[in-house]
């Protein structure tokens, strides 16, 4: 007996060395860079001059501020378009493809390339197939005898064209986790559900997508950390206009930080987004797990 | 079980997250200080070692070895060379001091952590507007003593430019190179419409640009003038006879009749006489330039786009004109453009203002400068030059310079302009606005960001 205890112990020990290098960057990496975030909120700390304490200044002013809660509106739009159908089309993608067949390994390859593209580059080459007089979008629309819009210049559709060049892009990698996801539904439910005489749409709702469960959650919460972090290809594509309608709290965070050196402020801004986005992936955890239990 | 594990998933995520945030406005406090502290140790092992050198040397003969000063710049390519040019010249203009030049793509955030940590570079390329931002903090070395010293006249630089690097009555700096827009036409595209003098004043800008718009159907083909810059409202409401703040400083300054003049003729030109379409040149980059494709008759622009343009030679035939003059014969541009500063965390201070009087003092150094980067000095007698005085391209803008203004020295001023103004002038652009609701809007908020960013000590 005493002889396993001290077996587990040596073992204790040796974990402990092992996961020790990866626990001291987390903590000088993540825990204090946090800390210091949220101490710096409650100050007017500018970088080079001046560290105060100046209590909830900050927070007090921020509630006044009436663009940063724009810029939540903005990734709220964004986010009640983007993660229903980011699901759904990276969904749709991995049914499509998780089939046995010649080829598929490729369509898979393709489908996932986007992802691959630097989103600055990508949404450069996006800038020009959007442009309005010039552009590949609008000379196909040209075709059936549709005037496109200035998509990245009109305020109807800005943020669609933003939604949309983000969708392309991020689609790829949820098709791969949904295909890893299908991939792991057990046959036997199938085999079984068959032989009960169950359609394919009553297998689809009632062993898939219980069974994917776990794997729609993980989506739907990086979706919506993605979707309230939007930053690269609002600057890019749109520079957060026009008229305010695609900026972002990250830009706005951003812009008051290091254009305007007020770290604190930003700091604050800062927190209201990490809580914001706390909330919102509490909310979607209620949602899945209200959902009926898996089989 | 599961539970345990999707909480313990959510929990790293959003710690993931909230650091990500956190290192945003949090950079002082981690990631560069480790690259500063890097460049500091570098810095101090030069300064350590070139000291010792000096010391040991001085010990053996009277000679001493050449200060060495770092420049940092965030130029780099082709605008790297042209400093690197300059540097070399100077290097070999004197053997007492030493300069090298240093490119720094994020150079604002590095000087940041370089200020306060040490390692601070000794001349740095600086963009004039931010100094209103940077002064108050006492990051960078006032130079009215050397100036005194040196008996240097202010009145050979641009005073505007010397007013821009200025703050509360101190100089800190002197202008590298001067800007400002003035209008580019196509030449042939107004010939052919029957055009032999670019356009003066707005009504006939706005007539010349009636005559080259040309559309086809729903598709604008040529586009008579550029209206896709929203940040030249302050351009025309120079020429409109306004100002961008009121006369103290702290408040916005275009709710009023000039302001109105300016959107009436905006709206006139972009939905009555459809010059223009609103995205018509976005994302259009060098090559697809809606200037050089022809695609664009006349727009307002600044001699940093002349190296390109003259690229093209004989494809694109085009001439350079002062800005139009408003209704009242105001004229009005805003003059922008780079100086060199010393920061208040240099070793070699007065080194450093030698090295800065030497580029930006002197007829012949700054001469040279403006021929290699093709940009115009910001010191006067330099201009006298038949390099300037006669070419058809730099006329127009000496001229335009002489009334030019520069930007509001306003810490906020910036912020009011991209956060308060111009997306309120982008919704009354596409008719999402009145005239009236545009400008008070622009004006309450552009007054709360003022007041916001007022305090910079």
């Amino acid at each position: 007996m005493a002889s396993i205890g001290k077996l587990n112990q040596h073992q204790a020990r040796t974990a402990y060395l092992f996961i020790t290098p990866t626990m001291l960057l987390f903590l000088a990496f993540t825990i204090i860079p946090v800390v210091m975030a949220l101490y710096l909120s409650f100050t007017n700390y500018d970088v080079v001059s001046r560290m105060d304490f100046v209590k909830l200044d900050n927070y007090k002013r921020l509630w006044h501020d009436s663009l940063f809660w724009q810029t939540f509106k903005n990734v709220c739009y964004y986010a009640v378009i983007f993660i229903p159908l980011n699901i759904l089309i990276s969904l749709l993608l991995a049914l499509l493809l998780n089939f046995k067949r010649f080829g598929v390994k490729l369509f898979r390859t393709m489908n996932y390339l986007p992802t691959l593209t630097s989103a600055v580059a990508a949404a450069t080459v996006w800038i020009w197939l959007l442009h309005p007089e010039f552009g590949l979008i609008n000379n196909l629309l040209s075709y059936v005898g549709i005037v496109g819009p200035a998509w990245l210049a009109q305020t109807e559709t800005a943020m669609f064209s933003i939604i949309m060049v983000t969708l392309w892009q991020s689609v790829g990698s949820n098709m791969v986790i949904y295909i890893a996801g299908l991939q792991g539904v057990p046959d036997y439910l199938y085999e079984s559900a068959k032989l009960d005489g169950a359609t394919a749409f009553a297998r689809f709702r009632y062993i898939t997508w219980p069974q994917l469960r776990p794997t729609t959650f993980l989506v739907s919460t990086m979706s919506i950390i993605g979707a309230l972090q939007l930053f690269d290809q609002a600057f890019v594509l749109t520079q957060g206009g026009p008229g305010n309608v695609t900026k972002t709290p990250v830009y706005l965070i951003y812009q008051q930080g290091f254009n305007q050196l007020q770290m604190g402020y930003a700091s604050a801004q800062a927190f209201i987004l990490a809580v914001a986005i706390l909330i919102f992936s509490l909310i979607n955890m209620r949602i899945s797990k209200s959902e009926e239990s898996i089989v | 079980m599961k539970k345990w594990i999707s909480l313990a998933a959510l929990a790293t995520v959003v710690v993931a997250t909230a650091s990500g945030c956190g290192s945003n406005g949090n950079n002082g406090a981690d990631s560069n200080n480790g690259a500063a502290a890097a460049n500091n140790s570098a810095s101090a092992n030069n300064s350590a070692s070139s000291n010792n050198a000096a010391a040991s040397n001085s010990s053996n003969s009277t000679k001493s070895d050449p200060v060495e000063l770092t420049f940092w710049g965030d130029w780099g390519g082709e605008g790297q060379k042209q400093f690197e040019t300059m540097v070399d010249a100077f290097n070999k203009s004197q053997d007492k001091i030493r300069v090298k030049y240093v490119l720094q793509q994020d150079m604002i955030t590095k000087f940041l952590t370089a200020a306060t940590s040490g390692g601070s570079p000794d001349i740095l390329f600086w963009d004039r507007w931010r100094t209103s931002l940077y002064a108050p903090k006492n990051v960078l070395h006032p130079v009215d003593e050397f100036m005194a010293k040196d008996g240097l006249n202010k009145d050979d630089f641009y005073g505007e430019a010397l007013k821009e690097l200025s703050y509360q009555d101190k100089l800190y700096g002197l202008p590298l190179t001067v800007d400002a827009r003035a209008l580019f036409y196509n030449k042939k595209i107004l010939a052919d419409a029957g055009i032999n003098t670019p356009p003066t004043t707005w009504d006939e800008l706005e007539q010349d640009a009636i005559k080259t718009t040309k559309w086809n159907g729903n598709k604008l083909e040529v586009a008579g003038f550029s209206l896709g810059d929203n940040g030249l409202f302050n351009m025309y409401l120079q020429q409109a006879g306004g100002h961008m703040l009121s006369d103290d400083g702290t408040k916005t300054n275009f709710n009023n009749d000039q302001g109105k003049a300016v959107l009436e003729y905006w709206d006139r030109l972009l939905n009555k006489d459809k010059v223009y379409k609103v995205g018509f040149e976005q994302g259009l980059g060098e090559g697809t330039d809606a200037f050089v494709t022809g695609k664009l008759a006349m727009q307002y622009t600044g001699p940093w786009m002349l190296s390109t343009y003259k690229k093209y030679g004989k494809d694109l035939d085009f001439g350079i004109a002062p800005p139009p003059a408003g209704p009242n014969g105001d004229k009005g541009s805003v003059m922008g453009g780079f100086g060199l500063v010393i920061p208040e965390g240099s070793k070699h201070q007065a080194e450093a203002w030698e090295f800065i009087k030497w580029w930006t003092a002197n007829k012949d150094n700054a001469l040279l400068w403006a021929k290699t980067s093709l940009n115009i000095p910001g010191y006067k007698p330099a201009l006298e030059d038949p390099f300037f005085k006669d070419d058809p391209f730099w006329k127009p803008f000496l001229d335009t310079l002489e009334f030019a203004k520069i930007r509001p020295a306003h810490p906020g001023y910036s912020v009011m302009e991209g956060d308060a103004l111009i997306p309120n002038l982008q919704l009354f652009q596409q008719s999402k606005q009145s005239l009236d609701d545009t400008l008070k809007k622009a004006q309450t908020r552009g007054d709360q960001l003022l007041t916001d960013n007022a305090e910079v000590k």
